[in-house]
């Protein structure tokens, strides 16, 4: 499985300078950076990827792999009105999709990405997360994602290993996982294959736009000047951060992660199980160790150090995964470690070029693992079509301004 | 999560630097807190027989066995709690955190922080150095000392440095049957002889414990064999035979003088590597020195690191031995009880004196010993295809290789092949690996970066941490 890295590693050509000059220029490696290579190059445009460490190294490689297709936890309240529905359902429209993407990107990229849909079980503690479990379930059945509320008996058969004494649970088949470290590499290699320009080690310092020069940017690297047709800001949580040496002020936000990995244990927890009331995600890896994460914070730390750890959310994060698998008491915490998540205020994608700056193009999008390639594979058809011809969701905008 | 509040100091370690330096702050009346992961304190050096063990051959144990009684009687004051049995789990926000099976997980205050963890025995991976009967010094050391366990009814002693020669005496002392003892390292050079010679004011106890050594081996006619290193280790399910051969000067063996021989324990000991972990958790500085185990913390003369009261003694800061650490120990436990304003500077500089002096002589001699016995890189090439570098990974040699020779990178390293993700954390193969990468990319050892510092420092069931009463900023459901 791990030939594909190895192979992608041996290309040499990652730390040679970078061209002088290109039609497109993507800035950031990540899971977006390197997929949207893949998907132009696909449709022949010429396309340079920087990365200014190497590719796959932050929250594309650091998060736990999980695919979320049913409604964010955050988005979910007790009384939702028919519009909040609406637009719940929406979301999870775009989710049912990326769902169909990753059926079929392992034959797509040939190679094995790590991905299976085992599905995804949501527990509710009380009968008032009941409630909002049933609300959402309906949503997601009439946007077309399968799935299914267990109580009781039924569901100590279906779910052995959960407390008993749980109000109830969803299971939403469709949702499973794929290995972070492999997916992001597979891209970049296929791209390169198809003639992509990938440059490690190559970071922008600065972002200029010309006017009335042969090229519309000029990005300055520690590795050289490179002139641009168009630019894609793929940084991540670096976005807003480089997109405002252009002056757009995107509306976004940071929050470090902390996550549990434990000792291999013998293997019986299919689906990754999460908390609909509380920070809570936890699947068995095909390594046997537990994942355990959802939500709860680590500490920001100046770049390039990574953030760092908190006890309390070590403390807080396993109680609640006691509470929902006791069994799991004597496993062993091994290690810690912390992502990134880079969020929209609305929580929704930026996708697009900017309306102030043509040919300024951003990517970014807040459960980017899931829907990373997606949205990918959308900019990319904006960008290879004829002008006007293909049009991204309005609630995407890159200039789009959030109270 | 229980509280042990009200600490001036807290020590992280009950070893020689540890325990001198608890002593010398608490004999200043500061409130001192001693943690140590093992049931006694003592350390390795002065490790305690264990429980239910009848020492009836004192002696036996060598001198340090009493130095480290003495020591451990200084401590036994009312200022001074002991905790042991207890592991440190993580340092944060001006607490150490720690886990006792007893009281579960408890936090600790101090003012001032003085880790002594101490060191780890190189790991060095050759063929079949996975099979049982193929031990580290400091398992076989442990074995003896605390089980009165002999390792095996032929043993073979391979390594390097003054600890072949004391461990292996220590073993035939104990009646252990050692047949060999295989030193790496040359027969010692006129120069390096003269250099060692030339700074033995303040070591001649160290002298004399190595003639004292080296006669017992003479007695015994157990012979020690200069410029071999072992290559190989072989056997059904258990060891039963070893090859070792001449090597060169950068310790590769040289083909064609191999030589196999049966035993059945195969004791290994190159020397140790500081245990680094909680310095890096609490972001102190380092630089390296490959003479004093690699990365080694940057102190001043009283211990003090970069990070404000936090201070660092013993063979976790570079491998100096126990005299040194005991030093070490006395100079932070000084300047300790200086900056908390119990006893003058000059006071603490006319008691510091005698310890200054025996730090100098002790580290002038260590680096002359050092140099006599400097490792080759060949011990990080002895592995071949099919030899695990990571054990708890099963991780083989074989695999690891294609991936180094695409990338100098650490972590992609780990990340592709799984080498250090298991449960010792990389402790045991990071070095190995970064000797791989090193070699493969002509780099120098020390340009090959860490991985991040994580907690827990040592694996610890999730019963134990966690904790019911922490709530998360809620999502939005009300």
């Amino acid at each position: 499985m791990s030939d594909f890295l190895v192979g992608y590693l041996s290309n040499q050509s990652n730390h040679q300078d970078p061209p002088r000059e290109c039609d497109v220029l993507i800035i950031g490696g990540g899971l977006l950076g390197t997929s949207l290579a893949y998907y132009l190059s696909k449709e022949g445009t010429e396309v340079t990827l920087i990365e200014r460490e190497e590719i796959n190294r932050e929250a594309s490689g650091t998060n736990a792999g999980s695919f979320h297709f049913q409604i964010a936890l955050h988005q979910l309240t007790p009384n939702m009105t028919e519009s909040e529905k609406e637009r719940l359902a929406s979301e999870v429209r775009l989710q049912v999709d990326a769902a169909k993407l990753w059926d079929h990107l392992e034959e797509e990229l040939d190679a094995d990405l790590g991905v299976h849909f085992d599905g995804g079980i949501m527990v509710a503690e009380t009968e008032e997360e009941m409630r909002v479990l049933r609300d959402k379930d309906e949503i997601e059945k009439s946007a077309g994602l399968e799935s299914h509320i267990l109580t009781g008996d039924e569901m100590r058969t279906f779910a052995p290993y959960l407390a008993p004494d749980l109000a109830g649970i969803s299971f939403c088949p469709r949702e499973g996982h794929a290995n972070p470290l492999l997916v992001g590499p597979t891209y970049a290699y296929r791209a390169t294959e198809r003639g992509v320009n990938i440059r490690t080690d190559c970071g922008a310092t600065s972002v200029e736009v010309l006017s009335g020069e042969k090229y519309r940017f000029k990005v300055t690297t520690n590795k050289g000047v490179i002139r641009a047709n168009r630019i894609v800001n793929a940084a991540g949580a670096w976005t807003a951060e480089l997109a405002a040496q252009v002056g757009l002020k995107l509306p976004m936000s940071l929050s470090g992660l902390h996550v549990n990995v434990t000792e291999p244990r013998e293997y019986f927890l299919k689906s990754m199980v999460q908390h609909i009331g509380r920070r809570l995600t936890l699947k068995q890896t095909h390594n046997n160790t537990f994942i355990i994460g959802g939500g709860w914070p680590s500490r920001p730390e100046p770049y390039p150090k990574r953030y760092s750890n908190i006890w309390n959310s070590a403390a807080g994060n396993l109680a609640v995964a006691l509470r929902v698998l006791p069994m799991l008491k004597d496993v062993k915490l091994i290690r810690t470690w912390t992502g990134v998540w880079a969020y929209t205020l609305d929580f929704k994608p930026i996708l697009g070029e900017s309306e102030r700056i043509p040919g300024y193009h951003v990517a970014m999008v807040p459960t980017g693992f899931t829907l990373g390639p997606m949205v990918a594979q959308m900019l990319a058809q904006y960008m290879t079509a004829p002008k006007g011809s293909v049009r991204l969701p309005e609630e995407f905008r890159v200039d789009r301004e959030i109270a | 999560m229980k509280s042990v509040n009200g600490n001036d100091v807290v020590v992280i370690g009950g070893g020689p630097a540890g325990i001198a330096a608890a002593a010398t702050a608490a004999s200043f009346g500061l409130r001192v807190a001693l943690i140590d992961e093992r049931v006694t304190l003592g350390g390795q050096i002065f490790k305690r027989v264990g429980p239910g063990f009848d020492l009836k051959e004192r002696k036996s144990l060598g001198k340090d066995y009493s130095r480290g009684s003495d020591l451990i009687d200084e401590i036994q004051r009312p200022n001074v709690t002991l905790l042991t049995s207890t592991t440190v789990l993580t340092i944060e926000d001006g607490k150490v955190i720690t886990s006792n099976p007893e009281e579960g997980i408890r936090s600790l205050d101090f003012q001032f922080l003085v880790i002594a963890p101490g060191a780890y025995d190189r790991p060095v991976a050759f063929p079949g150095w996975t099979l049982p009967g193929v031990m580290t010094a400091g398992a076989v050391q442990t074995m003896v000392k605390t089980q009165r366990i002999s390792p095996g009814k032929r043993i073979f002693f391979a390594g390097s440095g003054p600890l072949a020669l004391a461990f292996s005496a220590q073993l035939i002392g104990l009646g252990a049957p050692v047949v060999k003892v295989i030193e790496s390292a040359p027969f010692p050079s006129p120069i390096n002889a003269l250099r060692l010679l030339s700074r033995i004011g303040g070591n001649l106890d160290l002298i004399r414990d190595a003639a004292k050594y080296r006669s017992v081996l003479l007695k015994a006619r157990v012979p020690f064999r200069y410029g071999r290193i072992i290559v190989r280790a072989e056997g059904r399910g258990r060891l039963e035979s070893i090859t070792h051969a001449k090597a060169d000067k950068e310790w590769n063996p040289i083909a064609g003088t191999e030589v196999t021989e049966e035993c059945d324990a195969l004791c290994v000991g190159y020397g140790f590597f500081p245990s680094h972990e909680l310095f890096r958790l609490v972001d102190c500085s380092f630089e390296y020195d490959e003479n004093r185990g690699g990365f080694s913390v940057i102190k001043d003369e009283w211990g003090a690191t970069s990070v404000e009261g936090v201070y660092a003694v013993g063979d976790g800061t570079g491998v100096t031995g126990s005299y040194s650490a005991v030093a070490q120990g006395r100079l932070a436990g000084l300047q300790v009880a200086s900056r908390a304003q119990r006893i003058s500077d000059e006071k603490r500089d006319s008691l510091a004196q005698r310890y200054r002096r025996e730090l100098r002589a002790r580290n002038r001699f260590q680096a002359a010993l050092n140099k006599m016995f400097d490792v080759g890189a060949g011990i990080y090439r002895l592995a071949d295809s099919e030899t695990v570098i990571c054990r708890c990974e099963s991780v083989k040699r074989g695999a690891i290789d294609p991936i180094i020779d695409s990338t100098d990178d650490v972590s992609a390293v780990k990340g592709i092949s799984r080498a250090g993700m298991g449960l010792c954390q990389g402790r045991n193969c990071q070095r190995h690996i970064a000797a791989m990468i090193a070699d493969r990319h002509k780099k120098p050892i020390s340009a090959i970066s860490f991985q991040t510092p994580r907690f827990p420092v040592k694996p610890v069931e999730i019963g134990a941490i966690a904790d019911d009463s922490i709530r998360e900023e809620k999502y939005f459901i009300t």
